[in-house]
């Protein structure tokens, strides 16, 4: 029972941060913003979806292979996701996209577009 | 293109025999051979793609337990102050930001520090990882990065406050 209110907690966390992610991706006023955003949904909003199954599926249903897949994907979204998002991020600039409004400050325009 | 080093080849072998007995968990003796024999042939393809510096720097204890306390403790914190900051800005309707891509140095020197700081940074919601470039006379490597809140454009105390902590805890690791 115990056991069991923990892992809702951390579940709620998660669709707390999940949530919000997906506010902002909606909300969110150009490309890059809203890849900030997105990137709220993969960590604690993934983080607190992995940590709670891991408790349930080792104490609960004593099955330690079923925690440590749940572990191992949770590992694999947290190396792929930066690279994800950095190649998004990066290809969206090269392809030319600028928010509507002008940012604050543009260094890599600066620096690159002559 | 590298060629293919006995140690490399040993250290990618453990990776992926360790990821093949995570990922099926059963310990009859075949699946233990099927998953050496396996690993073995990915290693011998891959390994140099896979290693590109010391294959055994992680077995050094010192570095070893630096490494561990920042992906347990250093980088979580950071990464839930950020999380709760971000939930903050959309909960609050998406007004309070104000976009801008810095240029940031960094005390990083090898590739493994360089991508390790830059996915940590990207990693955290609200700075993303544009760019990496290299000042040649200066021997100094930059970042470019995206921040969603830009507090400073000082190229020094926006590193600070971007990645500061982060920093020093992958110095330890890496440099």
């Amino acid at each position: 029972m115990v056991l069991r209110i923990v892992c809702d907690v951390f579940f709620l966390v998660s669709l707390v941060f999940a949530l919000a992610g997906t506010k902002g991706i909606i909300k969110m006023p150009d490309t890059f913003s809203r890849m900030q955003a997105s990137t709220c949904v993969s960590t604690l909003g993934v983080l607190g979806v992995v940590i709670g199954g891991i408790l349930y599926a080792a104490i609960a249903m004593h099955s330690a292979s079923a925690a440590i897949k749940i572990g191992v994907i949770g590992l694999m979204i947290m190396v792929t996701n930066p690279i994800g998002s950095h190649v998004l991020a990066r290809g969206a600039y090269k392809a030319g996209i600028r928010p509507d409004k002008p940012m604050e400050t543009d260094d890599l325009g600066r620096d690159f577009d002559e | 293109m590298q060629k293919t080093k006995t140690p490399a080849v040993v250290a990618t072998f453990v990776v992926c025999y360790a990821f093949w007995i995570l990922l099926t968990w059963s310990f009859a003796a075949q699946e233990l051979i099927v998953g050496a024999v396996v690993s073995l042939l990915v290693a011998l393809f891959a390994a140099r793609f896979f290693i590109h510096a010391k294959a055994g720097w992680l077995a050094n204890p010192a570095k070893f337990f630096a490494c561990l306390g920042f992906w347990l403790f250093t980088f979580p914190v950071e990464l839930i102050k950020a999380n709760v900051n971000m939930a903050k800005i959309c909960f609050g309707g998406c007004k309070a930001i104000n976009p801008g891509i810095v240029k940031v140095p960094t005390a990083m020197k090898s590739d493994y520090g360089l991508a390790a700081v830059s996915n940590s940074i990207t990693l955290t919601p609200g700075t993303i990882t544009m760019e990496v470039a290299e000042d040649p006379n200066e021997q100094r490597n930059y970042l470019y990065v995206h921040w969603i809140n830009v507090e400073e454009t000082d190229p020094q105390k926006a590193g600070e406050a971007i990645k500061g902590t982060l920093e020093k805890g992958l110095r330890r690791v890496w440099e």
